[in-house]
């Protein structure tokens, strides 16, 4: 059986917890609760029909107070960064835990979810941003936790990335 | 030495140098030579090898070569075998007394290791086979019906390694997982990457920097999950109860196996799992289960297998024993009370039986008493002192035999000493009894109520005599022709009964009984009968009949034939009849 490893990465309150509940559990909640430490959730994909275990650690946000713990990353075989779309911070910052993430997992697969894109008069990314993230070799998608639109699509993605590598996951 | 002497002399000869001359030149050139080589003819000469040399040296040689490598021993042990072998072959006996005071002591002290070991197997299975505590639990879970493993575990518990975890150290997936078979665990994976989770936690947190401090035992309520971390894999277990120390041996030998077995799948790891299927077997041997009953298991399960039957065995031979005790006893009293027969002493060991009494000869057999007691008569060893018993069966079974008497007759004991003779038997054998002389214990012989059975003519003759009369005129005595004619039937039939009982030894006499009817006087009615008695037995001596043979009385009218009509009654009664009464003719002569 193969198994993946995938950590959630981004700032505090940024749908992390919310992206892996819908995808996994197809449940959303808007009552807020920040996670502490790590959770580790569990969804089976197939990929071209194997099964893939992909074992989501949701970790801690990131805050003032304190970075994310890069030993939670250690072994990774897939990041999927999430921005929240309504706080252009969070992209910024997303940049800047690409550097400690590949430091600690190395240059794994990943996404960049902008979360949140039900939320449509708050959002404040530009498709400026995204061309830019493109051409940065990120691969953004866009994602709503409460609605699920792009949820599959990204960790489909992601699984396919770190099974195949990203060019099978291209096609 | 002479090569060396002769060349310089030749070359002096020869050369004519001044010889003294010549020898300090020599001297000069080759006297340090000249020593070595004697020094080294010395050498040799001390080291040609002699036995006497050899012998002197050889136990030091030897010591010094063993010393050094095996290779002398090594060279030595054919040689050594076949000197065995041929010392055995030669004189056994010899080999076998040098050995003995070895040998004893090391068979004694293996049989005392045997035994000891064997009491202390037995001990223990006998300890946890048929403890009360054990007798308890069972009780229990056949109450509560909970299986009574559970009950056992609730109460025996030490530990027990409920899971065991092979989680990739980097990426924290699970490689392999094992659970014992009452356990679900269908989160494993998820358990496998929290339980990293938190050693990172941990590690990040209360590890010295860089130092890579793990947490390596953390508890539960009761229970104890242990870590032991490798470079590429940790093992985690999941322990109920207490943890033994041993454990973490074992855990630390597994990981170190696996770290072997599958060095590069560790390394090469990129999320599948397959290569490690076979590490499976090995965290088994990890999982087990330690109750304090069960420290012996093994040992109990062999002390069962042969406790059992030995038990049932037991019980058998036992019951056995009770049931042919029972039988001996009831045989034993059966014998004893039988007729004839005492019992003075009766023992009975493993195998053989043996009885010892009185016997009377008449008495049954005591073995075949035994044999319908089912005792086995071929293991019974018996003897019996012939003796006379005096119990009443016996005089009858005494009397019996003594007086041949037939199956027709019955014998009975009346009192003490009197034996009553009933039933029926030829008049023969009758006079034969009475001829006999009595038998010990008897001192009466009655034959009153025996039937005499005489010979079919005899008896025919008998009858007809008995129920003859001959009828008389009222107040007469007087013969008159029909009386007259019936005293010649009469003296016919008795010249006939004579002459057909006379092969058994039998003479009949003639008893006549005189009678009147009962008109009259009595003395005149007596007297009457008297003539009448007088006048037939006289008519009869003229027919013939030895008057021996007659006898009889008259009795008047006191004691009447009966007869159912008045009329008929007076003239039956005046009348003489007839009784036969038999005696043997070989007492005709006694007094």
């Amino acid at each position: 059986m193969i198994q993946k490893k995938v950590c959630m990465v981004g700032v505090y309150g940024t749908g992390k917890t919310c992206l892996v509940q819908r995808f996994v559990h197809s449940i959303f909640s808007t009552r807020y609760q920040s996670t502490v430490g790590v959770k580790i959730d569990r969804k089976v994909v197939l990929v071209d029909d194997e099964p893939v275990t992909l074992l989501l650690w949701d970790l801690e946000g990131r805050d003032h107070s304190h970075d994310i713990a890069p030993s939670y990353l250690r072994g990774a075989h897939g990041l999927i960064y999430v921005v929240d779309g309504t706080r252009r911070d969070t992209l910024d910052q997303a940049f800047e835990l690409r550097d400690l993430a590949e430091r600690a997992a190395g240059p794994v697969p990943s996404v960049i979810a902008l979360n949140k894109m039900d939320l449509r008069d708050d959002w404040v990314l530009e498709s400026g941003d995204i061309d830019r993230l493109a051409s940065e070799s990120w691969h953004p998608l866009r994602t709503s936790a409460k609605t699920g639109e792009g949820v599959e699509a990204a960790f489909g993605w992601l699984a396919r990335a770190t099974v195949g590598g990203a060019d099978k996951a291209d096609t | 030495m002479t090569t060396e002497a002769d060349s310089p002399e030749t070359v002096e000869r020869n050369g004519q140098p001044e010889p003294a001359a010549f020898d300090r030149l020599r001297d000069l050139l080759v006297g340090p030579e000249r020593e070595r080589l004697e020094d080294a003819e010395r050498e040799l000469e001390a080291a040609r090898l002699t036995p006497e040399r050899l012998a002197e040296h050889l136990p030091e040689a030897v010591a010094i070569r063993g010393r050094q490598d095996r290779r002398l021993a090594r060279a030595l042990t054919p040689t050594v075998e076949r000197a065995l072998r041929e010392s055995v072959r030669r004189n056994p006996r010899e080999l076998a007394a040098a050995i003995f005071p070895v040998l004893g002591p090391a068979i004694r002290k293996a049989v005392a290791e045997t035994m000891a070991g064997l009491v202390r197997t037995i001990n223990t299975a006998i300890q946890h086979s048929f403890s009360v505590r054990g007798l308890k639990w069972r009780w229990e879970a056949w109450r509560s019906g909970v299986p009574y493993a559970k009950v056992l575990i609730r109460h025996a518990l030490v530990y027990r390694v409920e899971q065991i975890y092979l989680i990739h150290a980097e990426t924290g997936l699970l490689l392999a997982h094992v659970a014992q078979p009452d356990l679900t665990t269908p989160n494993a994976d998820l358990v496998s990457g929290m339980l990293t989770a938190i050693q990172d936690f941990v590690s990040d947190s209360f590890g010295p920097q860089g130092s890579g401090g793990r947490l390596r035992t953390f508890s539960v309520g009761e229970l104890t999950v242990m870590v032991e971390p490798g470079p590429h894999a940790v093992l985690a277990a999941v322990v109920r109860g207490q943890a033994p120390e041993g454990l973490l041996e074992t855990l630390q030998a597994t990981v170190e196996s696996i770290h072997l077995d599958f060095g590069d799948a560790l390394v090469e790891f990129e999320g599948d799992t397959a290569p490690f299927a076979s590490a499976g077997d090995r965290l088994a041997e990890c999982l087990e289960t330690v109750l304090t009953t069960d420290r012996d298991d093994p040992s109990k399960r062999v002390w069962l297998v042969w406790a059992v039957p030995l038990v049932l065995l037991l019980v058998g031979w036992g019951w056995l024993r009770v049931r042919a005790n029972q039988r001996w006893d009831a045989a034993v009293a059966a014998i004893d009370a039988s007729p004839g027969l005492v019992v003075v002493e009766a023992a009975r060991g493993f195998r053989r039986a043996s009885l010892r009494g009185l016997r009377d000869p008449l008495a049954a057999s005591p073995k075949a008493l035994a044999a319908g007691f089912g005792l086995d008569t071929v293991a019974l060893d018996d003897r019996w002192e012939p003796y006379q018993s005096l119990e009443p069966a016996m005089i009858v079974a005494r009397a019996r035999a003594a007086l041949r008497a037939p199956e027709s007759v019955s014998l009975e004991l009346r009192g003490v000493d009197s034996l009553l003779v009933t039933g029926r038997a030829p008049v023969e054998w009758l006079w034969a009894a009475r001829a006999t002389p009595l038998p010990a214990g008897i001192n009466r012989v009655d034959y009153s109520a025996l039937v005499p059975v005489l010979p079919a003519e005899a008896e025919t003759h008998r009858r007809e005599l008995e129920s003859s009369r001959v009828l008389f005129g009222v107040g007469s005595a007087d013969l008159d022709p029909a009386a007259r004619a019936a005293v010649r039937t009469i003296a016919t039939t008795m010249r006939g009964l004579q002459s057909a009982l006379a092969p058994t030894g039998t003479r009949a006499v003639l008893e006549l009984t005189g009678r009147t009817d009962p008109t009259g006087r009595d003395d005149a009615n007596q007297a009457l009968s008297q003539w009448r008695v007088d006048g037939v037995r006289g008519a009869l001596i003229a027919a013939g009949i030895e008057a021996e043979l007659l006898s009889g009385r008259g009795i008047g009218s006191s004691s009447p034939i009966a007869a159912p009509a008045a009329a008929d009654r007076e003239r039956v009664n005046r009348s003489v009849s007839l009784t036969i009464v038999l005696e043997p003719v070989a007492s005709k002569g006694t007094p």
